[in-house]
C-alpha cells in the first residue's frame, strides 16, 4: 500500500481512538498486536490467506483481542482485515503510534528484551532514556527472544544495544 | 698375254744365249710393254688410287675427329658427371648438416621447453598445494570459530538465568542512566 494510504489509514484510526478516548491503550495495543503479526507466521498467514472469508478472518481476530485489548482495538484490526489490508497492519500500527506521540509531543521509543520487564524497570528504563534524548519517551517494549539478554532500544534513528545477541554477533565476528 | 706365253713356250732354253736371260727383243718389247701398262695404270688408275687413298684418309681422318669429338664431349659429360656427383656429394653433406642443426637445435628447444614446463608445473604444484593448505587452514579457523560462537551462544544461554536476565536490564538502565 501506499504511504499515503497509510498515513490516511493511521490517522482515520487516530481519530477514532480519540474520539472514544482511548488513544493511549489502542495504540499500545494496536502496536502489540503488529508485532504479534509480524513474529507468528501462522497468524500471518492466516489473516493474509485470500482463500479464507474475510468474515473468518475478522471473527479469529476478535476471538484472539477479545478480553485481551479494548474493544476500539479489536475493531479497528477487524476493520483493517475486512479492507483487506491485513498486510499493512504492521505499517498503519506504526504510523498510528508515531501519530499519537507526535500529538502527545513524545518520542516513539521501541524497547525489545527476551524478558518482561516489571513495571518498574518499564517506569526507570522511560526515565533513563527521556533523560538521555531529552525527550518525553513513549515507551513500547517487546518481547523478543532473539535478543537472549539484555535490552535493545530504539529511539528514532538512534539504537542503544545492550543485548547478548549483538555481543555475540560481535565475538563470532571477531572469531 | 697369249702371246706372251706362246712366246714362252715357243722358246728353247737351249738355243738363247743364257738359260735364264730373255732374249733382247723379248726385253725390249718387255720392257716397253711394262712402262706402257705402268704408265696406263699411272695414268689412269693413279687418280683413283690417289682418291680412294685420299677418300680413305679423310674417312680415318673424320672418323678421328669424330672420335675425337666424342671422346671430348663424352669427357665433357664425364666432368660434368663428376661434378655433379661432387656435388651432390657437397648437398648431401650439407642436408645432413642442416638436418643434424636442426635436430640439435630443436632437441636443444625442447629441452628447454620441456624443462620450463617442468618449472612452470613445479610452481604450479606448490602454489596449488600452498593455497590448499592456506585453505585448508582458513576452513579449519572458520570452523573453529563457528564452533567456538555456538559453544559461547550455548553456554552464555544456559548462564542466562532469570537472575542473569534481571542483572542485564538493570546494567542497561545504570548504563543508560548514567549516560545522559
Amino acid at each position: 500500500m501506499s504511504d499515503a494510504r497509510i498515513d490516511s489509514y493511521a490517522r482515520a484510526l487516530l481519530e477514532i481512538a480519540n474520539a472514544e478516548g482511548v488513544l493511549s491503550e489502542v495504540e499500545d495495543e494496536l502496536f502489540r498486536v503488529a508485532r504479534t503479526y509480524e513474529s507468528n507466521d501462522q497468524l500471518r498467514g492466516t489473516l493474509t490467506d485470500e482463500t479464507i472469508p474475510v468474515e473468518r478472518r475478522q471473527t479469529i481476530v476478535e476471538k484472539l483481542l477479545g478480553g485481551r485489548s479494548t474493544n476500539v482495538t479489536a475493531q479497528l484490526v477487524s476493520f483493517i482485515i475486512g479492507a483487506g489490508r491485513a498486510r499493512d497492519l504492521p505499517a498503519i500500527a506504526d504510523k498510528l503510534v508515531q501519530a499519537a506521540s507526535t500529538q502527545q509531543g513524545s518520542e516513539v521509543a521501541e524497547v525489545r528484551s527476551a524478558v518482561a520487564l516489571s513495571a518498574d524497570q518499564q517506569q526507570r528504563v522511560a526515565s533513563a532514556l527521556a533523560a538521555k534524548t531529552g525527550r518525553k519517551i513513549n515507551l513500547k517494549f517487546v518481547v523478543d527472544p532473539s535478543v537472549m539478554g539484555g535490552l535493545v532500544a530504539t529511539v528514532g534513528d538512534t539504537v542503544i544495544d545492550g543485548s547478548v545477541r549483538t555481543r555475540l554477533d560481535q565475538l563470532k565476528s571477531r572469531l | 698375254m697369249k702371246n706372251l706365253i706362246s712366246l714362252i713356250a715357243a722358246e728353247d732354253p737351249t738355243q738363247t744365249h743364257h738359260w735364264l736371260l730373255p732374249e733382247t727383243a723379248e726385253i725390249i718389247y718387255g720392257g716397253l710393254a711394262t712402262v706402257i701398262v705402268v704408265t696406263l695404270l699411272v695414268k689412269f688408275a693413279g687418280p683413283m688410287v690417289k682418291k680412294a687413298m685420299a677418300d680413305r684418309t679423310a674417312k680415318i681422318q673424320s672418323e678421328i675427329d669424330n672420335a675425337r669429338e666424342s671422346k671430348t664431349v663424352a669427357d665433357a659429360e664425364a666432368s660434368k658427371i663428376r661434378a655433379a656427383l661432387g656435388d651432390i656429394s657437397a648437398e648431401r653433406s650439407r642436408i645432413l648438416a642442416d638436418a643434424d642443426k636442426q635436430a640439435e637445435a630443436l632437441l636443444v628447444e625442447g629441452r628447454s621447453r620441456l624443462e620450463a614446463e617442468v618449472r612452470d608445473m613445479e610452481a604450479k604444484a606448490e602454489a596449488d598445494i600452498a593455497a590448499a593448505a592456506a585453505r585448508s587452514g582458513d576452513e579449519l579457523r572458520a570452523e573453529i570459530a563457528r564452533l567456538s560462537a555456538q559453544a559461547a551462544e550455548r553456554a552464555v544461554a544456559s548462564a542466562l538465568d532469570d537472575r542473569a536476565q534481571q542483572d542485564l536490564i538493570e546494567s542497561f538502565i545504570s548504563s543508560v542512566g548514567a549516560a545522559r
